[in-house]
């Protein structure tokens, strides 16, 4: 049977009273923002933690707004609230379209994305997105507000630079100037993504302007960016550029054996959503 | 449907449909009874090892907690169960036999204190060489897992193979006929391979739970038996207590897929009581139910040798079944799968063995399909593989190979009550075999025939109240198959009543009649048989008194719809009760089956399958989608349409996950997937756009109405009709299930164009 | 700040405003069990099968991995509401048309979904359908009856408004 043990619950009303909970508890303390991750390793018994920083109440960390190029998202923001958000689908809908494939309907609905990000499980699907569009994550500390990219905040499986008495409080992800597209393609072995890969870039006709931002996601224990270089000027479909390009993320990832598949297997599967990604920001229709 | 019929044949709405859709409907797990304490097993972290010690005192001392139970604390009591053999102990004795036994019971005030306490119990081990795979099992140098071998108890009603057992063998049964070698030497082809079917967890979505408790000298029961009756016997032998002291009950079940046949948590549940004195909760986790039970995984070598035009000359197939720590119902697949896995054709020489094995895992038992579908796996792939080497379309080679209405597949067994030829082409016909198939696609089907019904024990009693309407009771459990609505209208059929006007009890080893088993179809077949006497009898009480108030000869007496004629005057059931009884009363008929005649053949009934798919398959990520399915029922009689096409529905997509995503995976000598995350069963997007459940209904059944099996057949030739679809789409036979992108990627990077051997 | 390891709530439960003293530990789905609501049931405990759905405005949650005190001024709508006033509920007399369940385990949970999403978009398409039932495990159907009546409470219910 899965059960909890004791903690003490927080629930603090505003962000400064959610920080100096942080400063207090430090490490004994974990902040829950969603709990989809939380609650399920609580119940297997692989965290435990005195205290619970509950951080959904605190109206600074909800919410999708534009500010001045950039779309900022609080971080209690729900997978759901993602999904449905005319901004966003307006702004960034590729964003929008992954969130309304992030797991399931209920962890859609209480799962956040800043709980997401400072969780770090490496088979998800939003940091590889966030790392390609240039994302940055905001953090709130006693020593006030600093901004990280999402790249150099996830560090690893279940590793991020945030700090013992640091909270998330938004994502920051600018809006991609016209002619600037973003996709996702991702496949599942089992429930979570055994390979996501985004990708954004600058595309007229079948030719990207620039090397493409190609993000290869749940495969390593954090995003990898893969040169794309080949592809600067290229038409997709440049078969040698493309191979290139899709070579470069096969060579890039080192992948592990495991439920969802052998090394070898998500290597060539990396290889395969990376074509398909650059494919499919060309030319929607295509196969996925 | 010929209209005689009132109520049977039609798809009347399911009895339980309200009760279940409002969330009322009570499962074991939604009872409580009244000073009910909670039980959570301390379960092995060890594969094979002897308990040196069970350090039980920091639990004991833990808030809230009653009582830490062990094997050795229970003495005299045996704690071993077993319908097959007696070797299953509820609790570890002296060794642990696979990761996950339960080795204590912490029974406490709530569940979160037994399972907190549970973590403070402290087993020490010496530990003991494991065997994890059933073919080292098989080894000479192997560690023996059960020295002292448990005689079996012999229940004749039970299929379950002979022969001296040594070594690591648990069962083993044999089939053949014909002179095998020679046959094989003359024949023009032979094709020969190894097909491997996974092991697999049913994960009926109610995991096994029960309340035990002591009540002036009866032990009581609520469980998720699928059972009851052979719950009640284990437990009696348990606890030293006649049958009539034994009281299974069983509400609503949450699935059982025969999950839930026989024995499980019901033993620790009655042993905490039996301890502490208190009604005992044990409500396991679905990771602990899939510690609990699993089916066989097998391993086929299989020969099948043709002439030239393809006719079938001879089959051989030798199988290792890994059937776990624990006899449990493995000699039964066991002996299922011989008799199953040639398939219903017409063989000259066939030999088989099956070999079930002891492994230090988690025991396996039943499974729907029972061997079927791990048979079909490799005999019809089989038929596949030759058609393609000899140039013969697979369904001819299966025409001209299957047998006809009434002949006989396994000898001195009854013959086969179908016409699987004509069901052969209805169902290929439906999936457009023959004709154009876009690239990247692929056809596959397939036949099966199962000896289905299990051993025909059934006693039914029907009540004829005083008002006219009817109750029957019967011990067969209500599992989602819709019993109780078939059954009622069984009932409402025999009787004239209209369905509403009928009620079925729940299964109630203290209150409803004796019912062997609930699984292998055989509750619409033989449960709606025994029920039909029973209505015949309570006619004929009917009529004995009619006639005696109205003072005539019983001949005289006519049986009319919910009433009798007597002579020539209408009177409705109220009016004889009333005029027998004066007030109140009721009017009782039983009725039984028993092995005699018309059911002195085995089986009672065959349940086949004809079931086929249509997939694309991705090569490049050896995605295999599902884009049709068809099934043929060929039910004999659809007493409810609605409820035989969801039994198909229900069965196939079962199939199609054994064939495309579950297996139970051992790392090491533990479960790696021992949740429905890791361990991924069909969802919703994994429905094909394309179904048809088509309906045979011939009326050459054994059951009511001629009534045959359903819920098996439609399952068992999926997985080597997916496999087969897939072998169509890439060039390449796949010879093992599950068929994982992975698996079919690689089986694509392998293609050389030909059948693979 | 607390100091305990329980926190009181007040929460509207099926309409009806509770004050509970909750036990931080607790998840949802075992307090509005032990308060007698049993139509969501324990399966999977993980978040993957949905036996245990119920409505946290409006939206389907994961009752075995959502904590109790979660409720605190919030509205919590599970199976047993839906036929209070007497009369089932549109998708309720749905699965029953469409034969939409067996043993009906996952019924409750199923039903909950369906209704959150009808709520939601009262006009999904069939492949909305599947991809909001995605996370609800059936066993028993084969899933087709449970889409069929989806869509169908979704047309009766768009014809009543
Ligand atoms: S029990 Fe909650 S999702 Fe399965
Ligand atoms: S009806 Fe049994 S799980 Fe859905």
């Amino acid at each position: 049977m899965l059960i909890l043990s004791d903690f003490r619950l927080h629930r603090p009303a505003s962000l400064a009273d959610a920080l100096l909970l942080r400063a207090e508890l430090g490490d004994e303390g974990a902040v829950y923002a969603g709990g989809t991750e939380l609650l399920l390793a609580l119940k297997m018994g692989v965290l435990e933690y005195e205290h619970l920083i509950d951080i959904k109440r605190c109206p600074e960390l909800r919410g999708v707004q534009q500010v001045d190029g950039t779309v900022r998202i609080g971080a209690a923001t729900t997978h759901r609230d993602l999904e449905t958000s005319p901004l966003l689908a307006r702004l960034l809908p590729a964003l929008a379209e992954l969130e309304r494939h992030v797991a399931n309907i209920r962890v859609r609905a209480a799962g956040t994305i800043g709980g997401n990000l400072a969780f770090a499980e490496p088979h998800a699907d939003p940091p590889a997105m966030l790392t390609a569009l240039d994302a940055r994550v905001e953090l709130a500390g006693p020593a006030g507000v600093r901004e990280l990219p999402v790249e150099d905040f996830v560090l690893g499986a279940y590793e991020t630079a945030l700090g013992d008495d640091e909270l998330v409080t938004a994502v920051v992800v600018p809006v991609p100037p016209a002619g600037v597209r973003a996709t996702y393609r991702k496949l599942a072995t089992l429930e979570r993504p055994t390979v996501g890969v985004a990708v954004m870039g600058e595309v007229a006709g079948d030719t990207f302007a620039t090397a493409p931002a190609v993000v290869v996601g749940a495969v390593d224990e954090r995003p990898l960016r893969v040169d794309a270089t080949p592809l600067a000027g290229a038409s997709v479909r440049d078969r040698d550029a493309l191979e290139a390009v899709v070579e470069a993320a096969r060579d890039l990832v080192d992948p592990v054996d495991d439920l969802s598949g052998s090394a070898d297997y998500k290597r060539h599967l990396t290889g395969v959503v990376t074509r398909r990604a650059l494919e499919h920001i060309v030319d929607p229709g295509s196969p996925s | 449907m010929p209209d005689e019929l009132k109520v049977v044949g039609h798809s009347v709405p399911r009895v339980d449909g309200p009760a279940k859709v409002t969330g009322r409907a009570p499962y074991a797990l939604d009872l409580t009874v009244p000073g009910m304490v909670h039980g959570i097993a301390v379960r092995s972290e060890r594969a094979h090892a002897r308990i040196v010690s069970i350090d039980v005192e920091a639990a004991e001392a833990a808030p809230e907690v009653l009582a830490v139970v062990t094997a050795a604390s229970v003495a005299p009591l045996d704690v071993r169960f077993g319908h097959v053999a007696r070797d299953h102990p509820a609790l570890a004795c002296d060794r642990v036999m696979y990761h996950g036994e339960p080795v204590a019971l912490v029974v406490a005030r709530t569940p979160r204190a037994a399972a907190r306490a549970a973590r403070l119990v402290r087993v020490h081990y010496d530990e003991l060489d494991a065997v994890i795979d059933a073919e080292t099992a098989l080894q000479d140098d192997a560690p023996l897992l059960h020295p002292d071998r448990v005689a079996p108890l012999g229940d004749a009603g039970l299929d379950a193979g002979a022969a001296d057992l040594t070594g690591n063998l648990c069962a083993e049964s044999t089939v053949g006929w014909g002179d095998v070698d020679t046959a094989m030497a003359a024949a023009d082809l032979v094709v020969e391979g190894e097909y491997r079917y996974p092991m697999l967890y049913g994960y009926a979505m109610e995991p096994y739970n029960a309340i035990a408790s002591f009540e002036e000298g009866t032990l009581v029961v609520h469980s998720t038996a699928q059972h009851p009756y052979m719950v009640r016997e284990d437990l009696a032998r348990m606890f030293g207590l006649p049958l009539a002291r034994v009281r299974v009950v069983v509400p609503y079940v949450g699935g059982g897929y025969g999950t839930k046949s026989y024995t499980k948590v019901e033993p620790l549940a009655a042993l905490g009581a039996w301890v502490t004195g208190h009604p005992v909760r044990v409500a396991l986790s679905v990771e602990e139910a899939m510690l609990t039970t699993r089916s066989d995984g097998a391993h086929i070598r299989a020969r099948s040798g043709f002439a030239a035009d393809g006719t079938l000359l001879a089959r051989e197939f030798d199988v290792v079944m890994d059937s776990g720590a624990y006899t449990d119902n493995s000699p039964v697949v066991c002996a299922k799968l011989a008799n199953r896995c040639f398939g219903p054709y017409r063989v000259p020489a066939v030999r088989v063995r099956v070999r079930s094995v002891f492994t230090n895992t988690v025991p396996a038992s039943s499974l729907r399909g029972f061997g079927a579908p791990q048979g079909a796996l490799a005999g019809e792939l089989q038929m596949d593989e030759a058609a393609q080497r000899l140039s013969i379309d697979p369904v001819d080679l299966r025409l001209r190979n299957v047998v006809a209405p009434g002949e006989e597949i396994l000898p001195r067994k009854r013959g086969i009550d179908a016409d699987l030829a004509e069901d052969l082409r209805m169902l290929t016909g439906s999936l457009g075999w023959g004709g154009p198939s876009a690239p990247g696609t692929g056809i596959g089907f397939g036949l099966t025939a199962s000896d289905a019904g299990a051993h025909p024990t059934s006693v039914a009693m029907v009540r004829l109240h005083a008002d006219g309407s009817a109750s029957a009771a019967v011990g067969a459990t209500e599992l989602g198959q819709g019993s109780r609505t078939v059954l009622s209208q069984i009932v409402a059929e025999c009787l004239g009543l209209p369905f509403d006007r009928v009620a079925i009890l729940a299964a109630d080893t203290g209150a409803t009649p004796y019912e062997r088993t609930t699984g292998a179809s055989r509750t619409t077949t033989l449960v709606g048989r025994s029920l039909q006497a029973a209505c015949a009898d309570v006619r004929r009480r009917v009529r004995e008194v009619a006639a005696e108030v109205a003072g005539v000869d019983a001949s005289a007496v006519v049986d009319l719809p919910a009433g009798v004629s007597v002579g020539g005057e209408r009177w409705d059931y109220a009016e004889v009760l009333s005029r027998w009884f004066g007030a109140g009363g009721e009017l009782v008929g039983v009725g039984e089956v028993r092995r005699a005649g018309e059911f002195q053949a085995m089986p009672p009934f065959w349940e086949v399958g004809a079931s086929g798919v249509v997939v694309d398959v991705d090569a490049e990520t050896g995605v295999v989608s599902v884009l049709q399915l068809t099934t043929v029922g060929d039910v004999g009689i659809a007493i409810n349409p609605v409820l035989v096409h969801g039994q198909d529905l229900g069965a196939a997509t079962m199939g199609l996950g054994a064939a495309l995503s579950e297996a139970l995976v051992y790392d090491g000598e533990a479960l790696a997937n021992p949740n429905v995350v890791d361990y991924r069963v069909p969802r919703s997007s994994d429905v094909p756009d394309r179904l048809e459940l088509l309906l045979v209904e011939r009326r050459d059944g054994i059951g009511p109405f001629g009534a045959k099996g359903s819920g098996e057949g439609a399952l068992n030739p999926i997985g080597s009709a997916v496999a087969a679809a897939v072998g169509r789409a890439i060039g390449v036979f796949p010879h093992e299930l599950p068929l994982t992108p992975e698996r079919v990627w690689r089986l694509a990077q392998e293609r050389v164009g030909d059948v693979r051997t | 700040m607390s100091d305990t390891t329980t926190t009181a709530v007040t929460g509207r439960i099926n309409g009806r405003e509770q004050t509970l003293q909750i036990d931080n530990a607790d998840l949802l789905l075992d307090v509005l069990r032990d308060l007698g609501l049993r139509g969501a049931k324990p399966s999977c405990e993980m978040e993957v099968c949905g036996a245990c759905t119920v409505q946290l405005d409006g939206l389907p949650v994961s009752a075995c991995t959502t904590l109790a005190a979660e409720i605190d001024g919030r509205d919590v709508e599970t199976i047993e509401h839906l036929d209070a006033d007497g009369t089932l509920h549109p998708v309720q007399e749905a699965f029953l048309r469409h034969s939409a369940l067996q043993c009906g385990f996952c019924t409750p949970g199923m039903v909950m979904t369906a209704k959150a999403l009808l709520e939601q978009d009262p006009d999904p398409s069939r492949e909305d359908v599947v991809h909001w039932l995605e996370g609800s495990i059936c066993r028993c159907t084969g899933y087709a009856t449970i889409i069929d009546a989806v869509l169908d409470a979704a047309e009766v219910m768009r014809r009543a408004r």
